[in-house]
């Protein structure tokens, strides 16, 4: 038996998740602030605390996610593009197509029937279509985030928005407002957005079931919804998936540890 | 395997002192003139027609290399600032910009003073914008444009009708030439031009071939940069030639004592693509972290696809320009050049393909994504596909990029199965 932890150092968040014997036994979420290492430590702390079992019983921490260079205390690293897919072919083994959509990525992520990569491409160098943009188009129509998913579902007639462009997409959703469009229709049309440019990605590596959909704005049930209903097909979706890249470093460095010892 | 700290780059240190004097020593002389002036044409490096205008005493200007080595000197963005201050979009070509900031500017770099043209040749017809940018400078310096028409290559072979078509061309190129020069065309000086160049390019590919060997002793992207100067700028002298010699000689040595550009090779890479001299050592080193070598790139062809079974023959001299100019890799068709990578994977043994997109160039990048496309889905060889920028600093996300890189690599690492190494701190 051995205990083994991931953390997923994030651009918003800090996910921490301990693995033993293939069971989570343990996790942690909180946002990150500019101390990445004391985050890091923390998210691994709280995640040890559900558990009961001290630092010393853990035999591999393994860093994923912009910040993994900042898991100063672990073993290994590893991107969160392998960490993903190693995650999501935990959680659902058909999976074959990983969209992850976190603060600032989108990335799409063909994986084999090992869980390896084969594939991925992600978002270019600005945050639309991501977590941040649904944050600051929400923040405009003076709402958190987390309201987004719920409230997008009563829409009847969604808006079209056409920039893709964080911060003008903020200014299109002011001027829907001021002609008076329903928060809940201009809601619907974000997501719509988000998912339009995500099935770009997923289609330059190659769509096929199943897909699961990991990552913060996997939350978000308008965009889960809308994400089957332009793919025809079932989104795998698991109450764990913003976990899933710590869960993929977790196994990552199992492996790691295993093939050394071997 | 994880990413381990980048080592130095490694280059043949006499070779590498020798392309250094070179360079000073060209751009020295093309500020001082030394004596009478000597005219200055500019040109393009793709298909370029440099032996023909040196037969009439022309100095060539290369306004692309002077772009590069303004930005791999971190000058590029000032000249890129004054020329959109000057009205020139974000989205227009870097190498564009830099120059045109740059002549406005006063011509000043950190490497000498670029003198303005007395002649502009346009011998590259794949990029409109470059045509745009020929006549810009004709305007600001009211200096003659000549534009050749080279038809892009369909086939693999030059087709007849093409040959005769732009050796017309070249016939009236040189009746202009004679005219504004005052000098007869002498063909045996030219055909003397082209042994020199047909001896650089063989040395050249001799270099570029040695890539084939296992642990390669050569990095066919980064380190052929550096040598890419005399074969483009310098072609047709004896010095020139003469480099070749001694890069070989190096490169021999390291065969024979094993030290090759990445002390432990693990992946084999082929590159497509115009290298982010913005951020050239970076870029390098996310490769070197991984131990991973270029073995053979296009880039380094832009200026001739020399390897492929085309020397300039002295003995037909105006058919063998001909030849040259159509063949340039920027003038291929796309079939063309997806057919040259899909062979360089093959015959270098490559484990995977690496492009590198230009966010201002739509024409040596378009094409780029289905390439991509076409090397994974179609042929199952693992392509990673990342954008920058040639000249533009602001294009390159050190961290987006280096993930993407190091995501790739572990890809490859994991379906290869080889055994991981204990962490190193990046």
């Amino acid at each position: 038996m051995t205990l083994v932890a991931g953390v997923d150092i994030g651009s918003t968040t800090a996910k921490c998740v301990l693995i033993e014997n293939g069971k989570i036994l343990g996790k942690s979420l909180a946002p990150v602030g500019v101390e990445l290492v004391k985050d890091a430590e923390r998210s691994l702390e709280q995640a040890l605390a559900e558990t009961g079992r001290g630092r010393g019983e853990v035999a591999v921490v393994t860093g994923t996610g912009y910040g993994r260079f900042k898991v100063t205390f672990g073993q290994y690293t590893v991107t969160e593009i392998g960490c993903h897919a190693k995650g999501a072919h935990f959680l659902f083994p058909a999976t074959r197509v990983v969209l992850d959509i976190g603060g600032q990525d989108t990335k799409a992520i063909k994986i084999n029937e090992k869980g390896e990569v084969v594939d991925f491409a992600m978002n270019d160098k600005c945050a639309a279509g991501t977590g941040r943009f649904l944050d600051v188009c929400a923040g405009a129509l003076g709402l958190d985030v987390s309201e987004i998913g719920s409230l997008s579902l009563g829409a009847r007639h969604p808006v079209k928005v056409t920039n893709t462009c964080t911060v003008f997409a903020e200014s299109e959703v002011s001027s829907y407002v001021s002609r008076g469009k329903e928060a809940k229709d201009i809601l619907a049309g974000l997501n719509a957005s988000v998912v339009s440019r995500s099935l770009s990605l997923m289609q330059r590596v190659g769509i096929e079931p199943e897909v699961t959909f990991t990552g913060g704005v996997s939350r978000n049930e308008g965009v889960v919804r809308t994400l089957g209903y332009r793919l025809k097909l079932p989104v795998n979706v698991s109450p764990l998936s913003q976990y899933v890249g710590a869960i993929g470093a977790a196994l990552h460095g199992l492996e790691r540890k295993e093939a050394t010892a071997t | 395997m994880e990413p381990t700290e980048g080592t130095e780059p490694k280059f043949l240190a006499t070779a590498r002192d020798e392309q250094r004097r070179m360079v000073d020593e060209y751009y020295t002389n093309l500020a001082t003139a030394g004596g009478p002036k000597k005219p200055v044409a500019y040109m393009f490096v793709g298909g370029n027609l440099t032996e023909i205008v040196r037969s009439f005493g022309y100095e060539v200007v290369f306004p692309e290399i002077v772009g590069l080595n303004c930005a791999i000197k971190h000058v590029s963005l000032p000249n890129i600032l004054h020329a959109e201050s000057q009205g020139y979009g974000l989205d227009v070509c870097g190498y564009v910009k830099n120059d045109l900031g740059l002549q406005e500017l006063g011509g000043q770099t950190p490497f000498g003073r670029v003198p303005p043209p007395d002649l502009l040749v346009c011998s590259f017809s794949g990029c409109y914008i470059y045509v745009k940018w020929w006549e810009a400078l004709a305007e600001k310096f009211g200096c003659p444009l000549v534009v050749l028409d080279v038809p892009y290559m369909r086939a693999k072979e030059p087709q007849a009708e093409d040959l005769q078509y732009l050796v017309a061309q070249l016939n009236e190129f040189i009746a202009l030439l004679e005219k504004r020069t005052g000098r007869s065309f002498d063909r045996a000086e030219l055909r003397r031009v082209l042994e020199n160049s047909r001896r650089a390019e063989q040395g050249w590919v001799d270099y570029l071939d040695s890539g084939r060997l296992r642990p390669s002793p050569i990095e066919a992207y980064f380190e052929a940069v550096f040598y890419m100067f005399p074969i483009n700028v310098l072609r047709g002298t004896e010095e020139a030639a003469d480099f070749y010699a001694t890069v070989n000689a190096e490169v021999a040595e390291r065969v024979r004592t094993g030290r090759c550009p990445v002390p432990e090779e693990k992946f084999r890479l082929v590159v497509e693509g115009v290298p982010p001299y913005t951020n050239y050592r970076t870029f390098w080193d996310f490769f070197r972290r991984w131990g991973a070598v270029s073995v053979a790139a296009t880039y380094p062809k832009v200026g001739g696809l020399f390897d492929r079974g085309f020397l300039h023959d002295p003995a037909r001299p105006l058919e063998s320009i001909a030849e040259y100019s159509l063949g340039a890799y920027v003038n291929q068709s796309w079939p063309l050049r997806r057919k040259l990578i899909e062979e360089y994977v093959r015959d270098f043994g490559a484990d995977a393909v690496l492009i590198h997109g230009i966010k201002s160039c739509r024409s040596f990048t378009a094409g780029q994504g289905d390439l991509r496309d076409w090397l994974i889905h179609d042929l199952g060889i693992p392509t990673l596909y990342i954008e920058s920028d040639h000249e533009d600093p602001r294009y390159f996300a050190p961290a987006q990029i280096k993930n993407r890189m190091d995501a790739f690599f572990e890809s490859l690492d994991q379906r290869r199965g080889s055994t991981p190494l204990p962490m190193v701190r990046s």
